[in-house]
């Protein structure tokens, strides 16, 4: 049987993964989550920067991916299945929290007390400029730049948002242009 | 710059940031409060034994009390030496990607490992005078192989515990060699 990394739509069948036992839905499970673990991770940053707000989302993104996993149909790529699902539950995530944000507002500019030697300093200052000019985009065009950041080609950033792929392109270009002031702005 | 050339770059900004695994984080910082306790147990136990120890030199200003208050603050010193030095370097990860935070875990393994090792060195040494001690202090008449095997219920106990500690020992050095395997084993460092 193919890994589920190496299923393309073409090879998926209806109900792929319904009739896996559980050792092998579990290895499989794991194995997607190993390989898309750091853009997970990243996409959680963009949605929340308080550590523990960001550890309970990829908590619930696993739990979701997996509750899921035995529907996957292999219309898509597993990759684009995987950031569907993180998406749906990220903004679930953001409603729920929007109730807290008042107060979660301060906790969420303490930066992260992990530290921060000398050699990856510049490269460290750079790469949270640019999640901190994402995270203030617009929901609409934080979605559409992320995706594409992670490689995703127009067509799986449609599938994952539920937008046509013209749509995709319209928001990208917005994006980039409103993600390009920000930085040169240094706001 | 161009368009796509702007893309690629912001692309390479962003993937640039190498999540670390939620469980090494968490085992990392598990490990760090358990660093805490341990140190706040160690100021503990000084403070009660050395504090002890030299309120019984004071107390009574036999030989023998002074000889004790002096070998305990002896073992103290060396345990803190021993701590201090070991624990160098350990408490937080030196970058905050993957491979620093294994490397960190392995470290924090191998300190945990020599910590046994000096552990086991430092019982024996601690054990053998205390028990000279108490021997020649309370000027016991049997000799001494035979009041160490036999000499009475208090002394099968300090053997009891001795093996307990011992056992203890093997079982954790145990678990950290096969924890250091499986962190070598992910192959970051």
């Amino acid at each position: 049987m193919k890994s589920f990394m190496e299923t393309d739509a073409a090879a998926a069948d209806a109900g792929l993964f319904a009739a896996l036992d559980r050792a092998t839905l579990e290895q499989e499970f794991d194995r997607l989550l190993a390989a898309n673990g750091p853009a997970l991770a990243r996409l959680a940053a963009t949605y929340t920067n308080m550590p523990s707000d960001r550890d309970d989302l990829l908590q619930e993104i696993a739990l979701a991916v997996w509750q899921a996993l035995r529907r996957f149909r292999g219309e898509c790529s597993a990759r684009t299945f995987l950031f569907r699902i993180a998406h749906n539950r990220a903004i679930a995530h953001l409603a729920r929290s929007r109730t807290h944000r008042a107060a979660a507002v301060e906790v969420a500019n303490v930066h992260d007390p992990a530290p921060d030697p000398e050699s990856g300093l510049a490269r460290e200052q750079t790469t949270q400029r640019l999640r901190g000019a994402i995270q203030r985009l617009p929901l609409i065009y934080r979605q559409v730049i992320m995706l594409a950041l992670e490689d995703l080609e127009y067509g799986e950033i449609a599938q994952v948002l539920g937008i046509t792929e013209s749509n995709v392109g319209a928001r990208l270009s917005r994006a980039r242009q409103l993600l390009r002031d920000l930085l040169e702005s240094g706001t | 710059m161009s368009v796509d050339a702007e893309l690629e770059t912001w692309r390479r900004e962003w993937q640039s940031e190498a999540a670390v695994p939620l469980d090494l984080r968490r085992r990392i910082e598990r490990q760090s409060r358990w660093m805490r306790i341990m140190i706040a147990a160690d100021i503990l136990v000084t403070i009660v034994i050395g504090g002890g120890a030299i309120a019984l030199a004071v107390l009574a200003p036999q030989r023998d009390f002074l000889v004790l208050a002096a070998a305990t603050w002896l073992f103290l010193a060396a345990a803190w030496a021993f701590r201090l030095s070991s624990s160098r370097g350990l408490w937080a990860p030196a970058a905050k990607d993957t491979a620093a935070f294994v490397d960190l875990l392995v470290r924090r393994c191998r300190a945990k490992l020599a910590a046994t090792a000096f552990g086991a060195a430092l019982y024996a040494c601690e054990m053998a005078f205390c028990l000279g001690w108490i021997y020649r202090h309370a000027a016991v008449k049997t000799p001494l192989a035979e009041w160490l095997l036999f000499g009475s219920a208090s002394i099968d106990v300090v053997w009891a515990i001795t093996l307990a500690f011992f056992g203890l020992l093997v079982w954790y050095r145990r678990r950290k060699r096969a924890e250091l395997e499986w962190l070598r084993s992910l192959n970051y460092s």
